[in-house]
């Protein structure tokens, strides 16, 4: 069993690693927006699959659960809110593909990426063999205890971003 | 080639993902996407390095879900943002709500 687990990390890692390149091409090459957006959702759960390869599947969970199930929603509900009149609604306008804005941003993901990537290839020490899983109650504790600071936090940012975006959308009834 | 290299090239290949995107795109919506992606792959790099370095694990892991609340907040304002930009300019391209010329 433990050598048949040995032989299918490789395989197992390179089919979530396509599904993670094909959908993030898809997410940023597309012209339709929805279709952009269900590259990303593939991307999303390429990316939950490696978390599950890594056995950490509470953050995998969380991953499914915040990501392909409430951050996705919130940008189909944009693209479906900002349609314009006389077109269909997430499409944006084509063109010809390589003309100078497009090369400059093959040039703007290219050059950290590059550099980043030589960074990483030589100076990262060896990885150590996977550690023992995390249990969902050292990382509860972690929250309360050692870093209740951050988690109160984060929810004070959640409570802002909420209403500040409630505040946002409110017609004002009083315009003249 | 180990596993911690691999993770990261990969979390480096959503970044750049994400630059491309963030720079090509000609509407926001499609520019939060690819901010989406660059922060997902922020969070696999956390991760990968929480689970196979002698770092504390669960600070990794707890970290990874602070960027993740952190993302479902600024998808938040980003949709708000987006629709009040969307019913004053009348279109969310961005070529077409710069109010600067040049």
């Amino acid at each position: 069993m433990e050598q048949v687990t040995e032989y299918l990390k490789y395989p197992v890692f390179g089919i979530y690693l396509m599904l993670i390149i094909a959908g993030g091409l898809s997410a940023v090459l597309s012209n339709n927006l929805i279709r952009a957006l269900i590259g990303l959702i593939m991307t999303l759960f390429g990316v939950a699959g490696l978390y599950f390869l890594m056995s950490a599947p509470f953050i995998a969970l969380m991953q499914i659960l915040i990501y392909v199930g409430a951050v996705t929603v919130l940008i189909f509900f944009a693209i479906m809110l900002t349609r314009v009149p006389d077109g269909e609604a997430g499409m944006e306008k084509g063109g010809k593909k390589l003309n100078k804005q497009f090369l400059m941003a093959l040039l703007s993901g290219l050059v950290p990426a590059i550099i980043l990537g030589i960074a990483i290839y030589q100076k990262m020490p060896d990885g150590l063999p996977l550690k023992p899983e995390t249990s969902i109650e050292i990382l509860g504790g972690f929250l309360v205890g050692q870093y209740s600071l951050a988690f109160e936090l984060i929810s004070v940012v959640l409570f802002t971003a909420m209403a500040g975006a409630v505040l946002l959308g409110f017609e004002r009834k009083d315009k003249k | 080639m180990n596993y911690l290299v691999l993770y990261h090239l990969t979390a480096l290949l959503l970044l750049g993902f994400g630059l491309f995107g963030l720079t090509a795109r000609k509407t926001l919506i499609g520019m939060l996407i690819s901010v989406e992606l660059m922060l997902n792959g922020a969070g696999l790099a956390l991760v990968a390095s929480a689970r196979l370095t002698p770092a504390i694990d669960a600070v990794g892991q707890i970290g990874t879900l602070l960027v993740m609340g952190l993302a479902a907040a600024e998808a938040t304002l980003v949709l708000a943002i987006v629709l009040v930009v969307s019913k004053r300019y009348g279109s969310v391209e961005t070529i077409e709500i710069s109010n600067l010329k040049g």
